[in-house]
C-alpha cells in the first residue's frame, strides 16, 4: 500500500534469503547473507546501504539470478529470479561496468538490444535516444577501450535501459562519475521513477541515497539491521528544526530567549544553513559555462 | 500488473547475435593475420621448394604431395590453435571482465550463450579454412596443369599415349579433386570437436592456462587412443586384464577419437575419401560436439558469478 492507499504490485520480493559459501576444502562455511527479507513495490526507489562486504552485492546478484539462494527465495514481478523470464523486465548496471573494448558505444547498445529481441528501426531509434540521454552522441563511434570510467558508467546505464525495463538495478551508479554527471544520473533516476520504473540501488554515497530513495534498507554483516522510509529512519524524534528566511537579528535573539526561558528545551545548534560542496561545484560550473556562452555571443 | 515476458529455452536469433559478436571480437583480435602467413608460406613453397624436385616419375607426385601436406599441416595447426585458445580464452575473459554479468542479466539462457560462443569460434575457423582451401585449390590446379604440360612435352609427340594417359590420370588424382575439400571439411569437424572439449573444460576451470593444458592433453589422448584401443582389445583377447587396461577402456569411451576424424593423410597420398566414411565422420563429429556442449551446459547452468 502507498501513502495514498493505492495497492501496488510487488516488483521485488526477497524472502528469508540465505547465501552461504563453502571454503575450498568445504571445511568452513561463510554466510554472506543471513535471513534477509525485503519488498520493493512497483514504482518505488529502494536503496540498500551497508559497508563493504556486508552482503549488498550478493543480495543483488540473487535478485538478478546470478547466484542461487542457499535458502529462501527471490521473486521479480512474481517470477522466480533464477528463471530467465524474470530478467526480461530487469535492467542492470554493475559496479564499474566493463564491456567489450573492441566495440563502440553504439555497437554495444545494439548488441544488448538484439539480445533483448529488439531489431531494425526500433533498435536504431532506441540506441540514438539512449546515447543522447547519457550525453555520448559525440563518442558513439569510438571504441570503448578509450573511454573514461565515467563514460563507461554512462554506457552501462544506457545498456541497462535498452529494453525499457520495469525494474532497474543499479550497483554504485555514480562510481567514477564527476559531480555534474552524478547529478544527471540522479535526475535520470527521478525521471524514471516518475515514469513508474522501480529502482533498486546500492550506493556508498549516502547523501545521494537520501536524495532519491523512498525507502532504505541497512545491511550489516549479512543481516538487515534497519529498514523503512527515509522519514522514519532519519527523523530525530526529540528535536525540531526551523529554517527561517530573512530573519532579523532581533527576531533570532527573541527566539533564542524564548527557548532559553523554557526549562525543558535547549538550542542544540543554530546558525546559517550551509550549501553542499556538490551544489557549489555545479553552480560554479554552470556559471562558467554561462559566462563562456555570453562571451562568445 | 507487470508480468515478465516468456523467454524461449533456446533461440536461434539470440544465438546468432552472440555468435556474430564472438566472430567480430576474434576478427578484431587480428587472427586473420594467420591467413597472410599461410599465403606467404604457399607462395614461398612454390617459389623456392617445388621447382627443385628432379628426376624420376614420382618427382611430380612428390611436389603435389608436399604442397598438400604443408597446406594441411598449416590448416590443422591454425584450426587446432584457434579452437583451443579462442574457446579457452573467451568465457573466462567474460567472467573476469564482468561482461558476462551484463549478458546473463538480460533474458539470455545460458545454453544460448554457450552455443553462441562456440559457433562464433567455429565460424571464424570455417571462414579461415575456406580461404586456405581456396588458395590450396588454386595452387594445386595451377601446379597440376603445369606438371601435366611438362610431362607431355617431355614425352613428345612420339611417346606412348597409354603411358602418357596413365601419367595424366595419376597426376590428376594427386591434383585438385573433391577429396581436397573433403579433407578440409574433416579438419573443420576435428576443430569443432576440440573447441567443444575446450568449452566444456572452460565451464568448470578456474583459469585459462588450466583449460589450455587440459584440452591439449585430451587432444593428445584422442590422437593415440585408437592405437591404445587396439592394444587393449588384443590384450583382452589373450585374457589379460589389468587396472590399466580397464582405465584405458574408460578413456577410450570418454575421450574423442581424433584418428577417426582425419582423412588428410590419405588425401595427401592421392586416395579417394569414400562418401560413407565422410558421412560417418560427420555423424561422429556432431555426436561429440552435441555431447560436450550438453555437458558444458550442465556444468554452466548453475554456475555462480
Amino acid at each position: 500500500m502507498t501513502d495514498s492507499g493505492v495497492t501496488r504490485d510487488i516488483a521485488v520480493e526477497v524472502r528469508n534469503l540465505v547465501k552461504s559459501y563453502k571454503s575450498s576444502f568445504k571445511r568452513q562455511t561463510f554466510q554472506a547473507v543471513d535471513n534477509v527479507s525485503l519488498q520493493i513495490e512497483s514504482g518505488e526507489v529502494y536503496g540498500l546501504i551497508g559497508p563493504n562486504g556486508s552482503g549488498k552485492s550478493t543480495t543483488m546478484k540473487a535478485v538478478l539470478g546470478l547466484i542461487s539462494p542457499t535458502a529462501g527465495s527471490c521473486r521479480v514481478f512474481g517470477a522466480d529470479s533464477t528463471r530467465v523470464d524474470a530478467r526480461s523486465e530487469i535492467g542492470f548496471l554493475p559496479e564499474n561496468p566493463y564491456f567489450y573494448k573492441h566495440q563502440t558505444s553504439a555497437e554495444t547498445l545494439r548488441f544488448y538490444g538484439k539480445l533483448c529481441g529488439i531489431r531494425g528501426k526500433k533498435l536504431t531509434n532506441k540506441v540514438n535516444e539512449l546515447l543522447e540521454l547519457v550525453s555520448l552522441e559525440h563518442a558513439r563511434d569510438r571504441r570503448l577501450g578509450g573511454y573514461s570510467k565515467g563514460m563507461l558508467q554512462r554506457v552501462g546505464l544506457a545498456q541497462a535501459l535498452i529494453q525499457e525495463p520495469q525494474l532497474l538495478i543499479l550497483d554504485e551508479p555514480t562510481a567514477g562519475v564527476d559531480p555534474i554527471g552524478s547529478r544527471e544520473i540522479r535526475d535520470l533516476i527521478l525521471k524514471l521513477k516518475s515514469q513508474g520504473v522501480t529502482i533498486f540501488l546500492c550506493s556508498h554515497l549516502l547523501e545521494q541515497v537520501q536524495e532519491v530513495c523512498d525507502r532504505v534498507g541497512i545491511i550489516f554483516e549479512g543481516k538487515m539491521v534497519n529498514e523503512g522510509t527515509l522519514e522514519e529512519l532519519t527523523e530525530i524524534r526529540n528535536q525540531h528544526e526551523f529554517i527561517i528566511k530573512n530573519a532579523s537579528p532581533a527576531l533570532v535573539q527573541d527566539i533564542e530567549d524564548l527557548i532559553a526561558n523554557n526549562q525543558q528545551a535547549e538550542v542544540v545548534r543554530s546558525g546559517k544553513p550551509r550549501s553542499s560542496l556538490e551544489k557549489l561545484f555545479i553552480d560554479t560550473a554552470n556559471e562558467q559555462k554561462h559566462n563562456k556562452k555570453g562571451n562568445k555571443s | 500488473m507487470i508480468i515478465p515476458r516468456k523467454t524461449s529455452f533456446i533461440s536461434l536469433p539470440r544465438i546468432s547475435v552472440i555468435a556474430g559478436h564472438t566472430f567480430t571480437q576474434l576478427v578484431r583480435m587480428k587472427v586473420f593475420y594467420f591467413l597472410i602467413i599461410f599465403a606467404v608460406l604457399i607462395w614461398a613453397l612454390k617459389q623456392f621448394v617445388l621447382g627443385t624436385f628432379t628426376g624420376g616419375d614420382t618427382a611430380s607426385e612428390q611436389q603435389l604431395r608436399l604442397l598438400k601436406s604443408t597446406s594441411y599441416f598449416a590448416m590443422n595447426l591454425f584450426s587446432i590453435v584457434m579452437a583451443i585458445s579462442a574457446t579457452a580464452l573467451l568465457i573466462p575473459k567474460d567472467i573476469e571482465d564482468r561482461t558476462l554479468y551484463t549478458i546473463l542479466c538480460k533474458p539470455v539462457p545460458r545454453l544460448d550463450y554457450l552455443i553462441g560462443k562456440l559457433l562464433g569460434v567455429l565460424l571464424l575457423i570455417f571462414v579461415s579454412l575456406i580461404f586456405m582451401d581456396l588458395l590450396l585449390s588454386v595452387m594445386l590446379h595451377y601446379n597440376t596443369q603445369s606438371l601435366i604440360a611438362s610431362e607431355i612435352s617431355l614425352m613428345g609427340a612420339g611417346g606412348n599415349s597409354e603411358v602418357l594417359q596413365e601419367r595424366i590420370t595419376t597426376l590428376n588424382a594427386h591434383g585438385l579433386t573433391n577429396n581436397i575439400h573433403y579433407a578440409t571439411l574433416v579438419i573443420f569437424f576435428k576443430a569443432a570437436v576440440i573447441a567443444s572439449v575446450a568449452l566444456l573444460i572452460s565451464t568448470f576451470s578456474t583459469s585459462t592456462i588450466f583449460t589450455l593444458i587440459l584440452t591439449i592433453i585430451i587432444l593428445l589422448i584422442g590422437m593415440i587412443q585408437a592405437d591404445a584401443r587396439e592394444l587393449i582389445l588384443k590384450a583382452s583377447e589373450r585374457g589379460e586384464t589389468s587396472i590399466i587396461s580397464k582405465l584405458s577402456m574408460f578413456i577410450v569411451l570418454v575421450f574423442p577419437d581424433f584418428q577417426l576424424i582425419s582423412v588428410d593423410d590419405g588425401v595427401i597420398d592421392g586416395k579417394i575419401v569414400p562418401k560413407l566414411t565422410l558421412l560417418k565422420i560427420t555423424i561422429v563429429s556432431f555426436f561429440y560436439v552435441a555431447l560436450y556442449t550438453s555437458l558444458s551446459w550442465f556444468t554452466f547452468r548453475k554456475k555462480e558469478f
